[in-house]
């Protein structure tokens, strides 16, 4: 009978593991948008070899191709570790690695001027902290706070991206004409360009600018104030939307972000009663 | 729409979590800095300088990096084979905005390879603005014997306020 019982347990659906999934779907977002920059890899790493650029702003180490080869590669393997792995050991050192990876990528003369570093430390930094929880018994509450810190995550990034805007050349759409409107082949702005004259084109883009404007100040403002999943399917809407109505290369910046989103998507939806402490379950590597 | 069982800072049966709270505040932190820079010059000054290279000191420079600044300020930048003061004067229609870090016309893999695979001189000028504050900068890349090229900042101070 007892043969039976735990033959039967085996074949009971793996139970998923929030925590895990949600830190899995980060890891894993992570390597898209570093692989998004594979082209951006392979000729930086051609292109800084042959032209370096002597600039004593920044110290020796930070400009060499050496140090950009190391923090990438290193980001990566780092990443792809964290993803397979159930050694909750090699989980934080992984995502320490990463971190420090990707710390280098931001600021090197080479990378630091590329927001996909910057979005992808923060959630490295989401990553960090949550392998150094898992082990809590307390897994709902995990999920909220890692679900919480995840859309303060993003309202702060979208903050950032309002704040810089609040300028006239922005609210006028001048900026945004002449980087996107003039000649990115894109498939949006290659439609307007085919329909439209050169002062539609203008009134357009400034329409364009300040609803970029409104959304980024919105959302940075309040994302992160709405319940978990909600704010994780409006983070995932409006991401995908940047993406969509600007440029492929955006992928690279938003994915993780995206990734980051859905953490929300795993919080329970009803709050566990506050006297039942969940047991701690054992992580199951298929299931998360 | 707040949930407060969501926002779980002051959940009841929530352990204490230090790393949390850390987090949160430096969120805090640099939310702040973002909101105020609109109201204090200091802080769009600050945050100028770092697009362009010319914080004081590299270690502030780098310390600011998770400040996220994606499609910050009006940023414009021109390229030219000659210096600026070339008496044959080049009009001001080779302008071009740059999203965010201007500076990635000469460091960045794209820029780099564009304006500097000829191994001629180089003279870049950096223009940001932000609500009337505006920083220029203007840089010289030579040409090195070995390869490559130096950067050498022409001007040091240019900060106006229209």
């Amino acid at each position: 009978m007892n043969k039976i019982k735990k033959v039967f347990r085996r074949l009971q659906p793996a139970r998923l593991n929030p925590p895990v999934a949600a830190y899995r779907i980060v890891q894993l977002t992570i390597l898209v948008s570093l692989f998004w920059k594979w082209r951006f890899f392979l000729e930086a790493n051609d292109i800084y070899a042959n032209i370096p650029v002597e600039d004593p702003f920044f110290p020796d180490w930070l400009r060499s191709v050496t140090t950009i080869r190391l923090a990438f590669w290193g980001s990566a393997l780092a990443t792809g570790i964290g993803l397979i792995t159930s050694s909750k050991l090699l989980r934080k050192t992984s995502s320490w690695l990463g971190l420090m990876g990707i710390s280098l990528m931001c600021i090197h003369q080479g990378s630091y001027n590329d927001m996909t570093f910057v979005t992808i430390w923060w959630c490295c930094l989401w990553s960090v902290w949550l392998a150094h929880r898992m082990e809590t018994d307390q897994q709902d509450v995990l999920m909220r706070r890692a679900a919480f810190l995840s859309r303060l995550i993003i309202s702060l990034i979208l903050l950032g991206g309002a704040a810089g805007k609040w300028t006239p050349e922005y609210w006028s759409g001048e900026v945004l004409f002449d980087i996107y409107f003039v000649d990115r082949d894109f498939w949006v702005f290659n439609y307007l360009r085919e329909n439209y004259e050169p002062e539609e084109l203008r009134e357009i883009a400034k329409w364009y600018s300040r609803q970029v404007v409104i959304v980024e100040t919105v959302s940075g403002i309040g994302l992160w104030m709405l319940p978990s999943r909600w704010a994780a399917l409006i983070a995932t809407i409006i991401l995908s939307g940047i993406v969509l109505l600007s440029n492929k290369y955006l992928v690279s910046v938003i994915a993780c972000l995206v990734g980051l989103a859905c953490a929300g998507f795993f919080v329970p939806r009803h709050p566990r009663k506050a006297d039942t402490p969940a047991p701690s379950k054992p992580e199951n590597p298929v299931a998360g | 729409m707040v949930d407060s069982t969501d926002t779980s800072i002051t959940h009841d049966e929530q352990q204490r979590d230090l790393g949390f709270c850390c987090i949160v505040a430096f969120i805090g932190m640099i939310a702040v800095w973002l909101l105020l820079m609109p109201w204090i010059p200091g802080i769009a000054k600050h945050s100028l300088q770092r697009f362009h290279l010319r914080t004081p000191s590299f270690s502030v420079w780098a310390a600011q990096f998770p400040i996220p600044s994606m499609y910050n300020f009006a940023n414009r930048y021109k390229v030219e084979q000659y210096p600026p003061d070339f008496v044959m004067m080049i009009l001001d229609e080779n302008w071009r905005y740059a999203n965010h870090f201007p500076a990635r016309v000469i460091t960045f893999f794209a820029g780099r390879y564009d304006f500097l695979s000829s191994k001629q001189d180089r003279w870049f000028t950096l223009k940001s603005s932000y609500r009337g504050q505006i920083l220029e900068s203007k840089f010289h890349l030579e040409p090195l014997e070995e390869g490559g090229y130096r950067l050498i900042r022409i001007d040091e101070v240019d900060q106006t306020h229209e």
